[in-house]
């Protein structure tokens, strides 16, 4: 029997997604990890189509009558006008909310991704050399993590904010994305300390010692034959640093650090209407932080369940 | 005599997802006081499944599908958890296989071993102390009180094993249940302990059951065998009567399988049994040996044969038990070719003098503020080794030795700290990057444990295509069809390409690796341990298929292994390694013959013959390895050498005396001497 390359592609791809589909079924197994990964699975709709989806699609759209209380009926669910109620400024909270589920997946989801490439390249890198190389940057490595994150972030937002940009520049764009810039940053360190641990484990193995006598390179050693054993542990770390993510950014946007005011930012809003404004509008303080609650705790549900997978999977 | 244990059709289950694996089946067993039995099986074959089902003491996964288990008459499968809590106390005790992970790190041993005997028995402190420390006596620990002080991991591998004993022994059992109570310690260490056992079990007349997967133990150990195969009893029978005539396929593979003393490559393949143990979740109707056994006839496929008794006090469970018989030493045909190389001074292919491999220490403070450092571990120090062309050069010590960091030092992996290296008539550097490309593919290895040296995420086709494509410059598509090759050459079916290597078993993915070394044309194959990972069943045809691709190809083949008979096998030179030194060179003939090196001697003398009318009379080593930082002055061996002379072994460096026909001893004694002693030697 001959195989043609492409057969053995197909195989290969048949294989991952086998993977894939028993990673879903071992994620829907458990009630609370099933629970964890609709909630996510929900909010990550929302951000996906939050602009066909509400009612409002204008995040400062004023139009409305200001300090409505929320119509939401549960019982016959009818949403009705305003089923999360307006703010004093007149806008919808309903919309608002889900419009600001896409700028919470983006930066956090997107600050992760890189923080999670950047960290493990890294990480592998200094795992599999040693040395010098691996004593310096675990050194800067160990400082970084001794610094309280919420403090770090602040004062990296501060010294972006103060930079002088010129318009259209991309020092501008950077400033904009200032919250993304600071969780890459925040956990490439994290995340590096995680690759670096499974690449110590993983360069033992004796297939590592057998692509060495065959003179690989070190980038091919480090990506071809470290890496996809250490995935898993990976995805794990991966999805703690997301919903850690969140949880900062929502952190941010409370304390002002975050996006700018008009901005639909769930902890934005819930700083928005705190104080003297939530004896009046309470809603437009507690949807927002309810939706902040159900994304956390449905990513850390979902973190959980991925980590019971991957485990129970082995390799 | 009191019959002890009396199991009839016990069958145990674990539950795997949501269905049950059927571990062990229909198992049947009695024990009287005073009796060695032993089980013998695979991994896999359910031999730990039994003895802690044997005990009621399953894990949360495991349940008890049905069968009788009795203890003295009295139910135990009917005993409440604080009646088999008393039953574990006093009257049946196991012995775990590995002791340094079953005592408790943060206890002493002193303290945990008097806990148990507190707990069988009610007694105060003091005497459980006093216990504890005569325990530690009969078990031949050095220093009782002292041991008794320290915590687990401040004791060797061989010195846990004996708390573990004394412990299970203390409280006076009626059963012992001793679950590999060897495997991983070294051949001389497992002397010992077999000794030791064999001395406290014929006192005490306690009923034992020896649960292992070698067979010269239980040969030299046991009075009856079980053989277990996939969960079920192949054959019972009374020691001597299954080694001299095996009723069963199975027990007759084994043994056949087993390389035998003067057996060599050169002469003779050895005898294999074909296939690999089945997958216990397709269990089907038949046999379970029936695909791998050379008599299957057709009813074997389709019915489940009886364990039968087919001489009175000896069962089997097989349909053809009567046409199972040793071939009267059936050897397969010589390789003349092969025979006639060795031997033959071909061109040197690897040639070292003095290399040596110092690890430092790391200083701590109290060294920093002495300004001392401490003494570097020697792990290899000083070794003169030559290998030419085609030939295979055996390197045999106990762990400990530096065998390993030699075989690494050689292929590049470890760097050298002293000494030469040539390969190929060339100096070659220590450093692996950089050498040349055609040196790497020149050298290649095979590693010890076939779980590892695979990536799990390549398929078998990708593992033998990149060697190809990498170190011989193939083409894509011309290295597919070198692996192919490949596969074939290692008896594996075309369609094994498409696999990874969790869907290969042990043996299989053992070939992938020698296919993946041989697949550069390599000069000199490195083999660290190839085998001693996998089962015996499957050894033998791994063994074989080394020897064969060796002689096609013309390798050379630095072979290290902590079995001797193996490399006696596989081996046309042999070197013995002690603490980082070679301490004799021999040709395989003259190894086997006086004179050689004590240690050598007490080597030889260790290994458990599979053969219970073969009683070697053992030289025990007393202690274990001094350490590689601290080494004895004088001769490294003369803290546990039998044959000490007295003050210039331990004083002064021994010469490196060679006999005319390549043999060489690193010892004090001239050759004559001691051939002169070790002929008169019980």
């Amino acid at each position: 029997m001959h195989v043609t390359p492409a057969q053995s592609l197909s195989s290969s791809i048949s294989r991952n997604l086998a993977g894939i589909g028993r990673a879903l079924r071992a994620l829907f197994s458990g009630p609370q990890s099933a629970l964890g990964t609709a909630l996510v699975a929900f909010f990550f709709i929302l951000a996906l189509f939050g602009g066909q989806l509400a009612p409002y699609p204008k995040a400062n759209d004023q139009s409305h009558d200001a300090r409505v209380s929320p119509t939401l009926d549960i019982g016959s669910l009818q949403l009705g006008a305003h089923p999360f109620g307006t703010d004093r400024l007149g806008r919808d909270v309903y919309s608002r909310v889900i419009l600001g589920a896409s700028s919470i997946f983006r930066i956090a989801g997107l600050g992760t991704l890189i923080s999670v490439v950047l960290g493990s390249a890294l990480g592998m890198t200094m795992g599999y050399r040693g040395g010098w190389l691996d004593e310096l940057l675990g050194r800067v490595i160990d400082a970084l993590l001794a610094i309280p994150a919420l403090l770090l972030a602040l004062v990296m937002v501060g010294i972006i904010r103060n930079l002088d940009f010129e318009i259209n520049s991309w020092q501008a764009a950077l400033a904009d994305e200032v919250t993304l810039l600071v969780i890459a940053i925040l956990y490439i360190p994290v995340v590096a300390r995680v690759a670096r641990s499974a690449a110590l484990d993983i360069k033992t193995r004796e297939f590592v010692a057998a692509a060495e006598i065959r003179g690989e390179s070190s980038a091919y050693i480090v990506f071809r034959e470290i890496l996809p054993s250490a995935i898993p542990a990976l995805v794990v770390e991966a999805s703690l640093r997301f919903s850690y993510a969140i949880f900062l950014v929502a952190s941010l946007g409370f304390l002002g650090f975050g996006s700018p005011p008009p901005s639909p930012d769930w902890g934005l809003m819930v700083n928005e209407n705190r104080g003297g404004f939530y004896r009046l509008t309470p809603w437009a303080l507690e949807f927002p932080a309810l939706a902040i609650a159900l994304l956390v705790i449905g990513v850390n549900l979902m973190s959980d369940g991925i980590r019971r997978a991957v485990q129970k999977g082995g390799a | 005599m009191t019959q002890l244990l009396d199991v009839r059709g016990l069958g145990v289950s674990y539950r795997m997802g949501r269905t049950w694996l059927r571990a062990l089946r229909e198992f049947t067993l009695q024990v009287d006081a005073g009796q060695i039995v032993g089980i013998v099986g695979e991994s896999g074959s359910g031999k730990s499944t039994a003895a802690l089902a044997l005990m009621h003491y399953l894990s949360a996964n495991g349940r008890i599908d049905g069968g009788d288990l009795r203890f003295l008459g009295e139910d135990m499968l009917a005993m409440d958890a604080a009646d088999l809590r008393r039953l574990w106390a006093r009257h049946i005790k196991l012995v775990p296989q590995n002791a340094g992970a079953a005592l408790n790190p943060s206890i002493k041993v002193g303290r945990q071993v008097a806990e148990a005997l507190k707990a069988a028995e009610g007694i105060a402190d003091e005497r459980a102390d006093q216990q504890v420390i005569e325990s530690f006596r009969d078990v031949n620990l050095v220093d009782p009180a002292q041991v008794a002080k320290r915590y687990p991991h401040e004791l060797s591998g061989g010195m846990q094993q004996r708390v573990a004993i004394a412990m299970a022994l203390m409280c006076q059992p009626d059963l012992l249940i001793l679950d590999e109570p060897t495997t991983g310690l070294d051949v001389t260490t497992e002397a010992v302990i077999l000794d030791l056992l064999r001395a406290l079990i014929s006192g005490r007349g306690a009923g034992v059951l020896y649960i292992t997967h070698n067979l010269g133990v239980v040969a030299q150990l046991c009075q009856r065998v079980v053989v277990l195969y996939a969960g079920e009893i192949m054959e019972e029978a009374p020691v001597a009567q299954l080694f001299a005539s095996p009723r069963h396929p199975y027990t007759l593979g084994l043994l056949s399988s087993l390389p035998k003393a003067g057996q060599r490559k050169a002469r003779s393949r050895l005898q294999t049994i074909h296939g690999n143990p089945p997958d216990l979740r397709s269990v089907g109707a038949g046999c379970v040996y029936a695909d791998r056994c050379p008599l299957t006839i057709e009813i074997c496929r389709r019915q489940k044969p009886p364990l039968e008794e087919v001489e009175p006090g000896r069962l089997a469970r097989c349909f053809r038990w009567a046409d199972v018989e040793f071939p009267a030493a059936r050897l397969a045909p010589i390789h003349e070719a092969a025979q006639a190389e060795a031997g033959v001074a071909g061109q040197m292919v690897m040639q070292t003098s003095q290399l040596a491999r110092h690890f430092s220490v790391p200083r701590d403070l109290v060294d920093m503020l002495r300004g001392r450092s401490p003494k570097p571990i020697r792990a290899v120090d000083g070794v003169n080794l030559r290998l030419r062309h085609g030939q295979t050069l055996g390197l045999v010590g106990e762990s400990g030795s530096g065998k390993t960091t030699l075989a690494r030092i050689v292929i590049g992996l470890e760097a050298r700290s002293g000494g030469k290296l040539e390969l190929f008539g060339a100096d070659i550097p220590g450093d692996l990057r950089s050498r040349q490309q055609d040196l790497l593919s020149q050298v290649q290895m095979v590693f010890q444990n076939p779980q590892n040296s695979l990536n799990p995420y390549r398929s078998v086709r990708q593992t033998l295509c990149r060697p190809l494509v990498k170190l011989r410059g193939l083409s894509a598509k011309a290295a597919e069809h070198q692996a192919m090759q490949l596969l074939e050459a290692v008896n594996l079916r075309a369609d094994y390409a498409d696999r990874y290597p969790d869907e290969l078993s042990g043996g299989e993915k053992q070939r992938v690796a020698i296919a993946r070394a041989f697949a550069s044309q390599p000069s000199l194959v490195i083999c660290d341990e190839p085998v001693s990972a996998l089962d015996v069943s499957v050894q033998s045809a791994v063994l074989n298929l080394l020897a064969d691709l060796q002689d096609e190809h013309g390798s050379a083949c630095l072979f290290i292994s902590h079995n001797l008979s193996v490399v006696g096998y596989l081996a046309d030179v042999i070197a013995v390694m002690y603490l980082g030194q070679i301490v004799e060179v021999a040709s395989v003939d003259a190894l086997f013959r006086a004179p050689s090196h004590p240690y050598t001697e007490a080597l030889l003398a260790a290994i458990p013959a599979p053969d219970p009318s073969q009683h070697s009379e053992r030289i025990l080593l007393s202690d274990d390895l001094p350490s590689a930082q601290d080494l004895p002055s004088g001769c490294r061996f003369h803290t546990r050498c039998p044959r000490n002379i007295g003050e210039i072994c331990g004083r002064d460096e021994p010469p490196w005396r060679e006999t005319g026909s390549g043999q060489g001893i690193r010892c004090h004694i001239p050759l004559d001497e001691l051939a002169v002693l070790q002929a008169g030697a019980p």
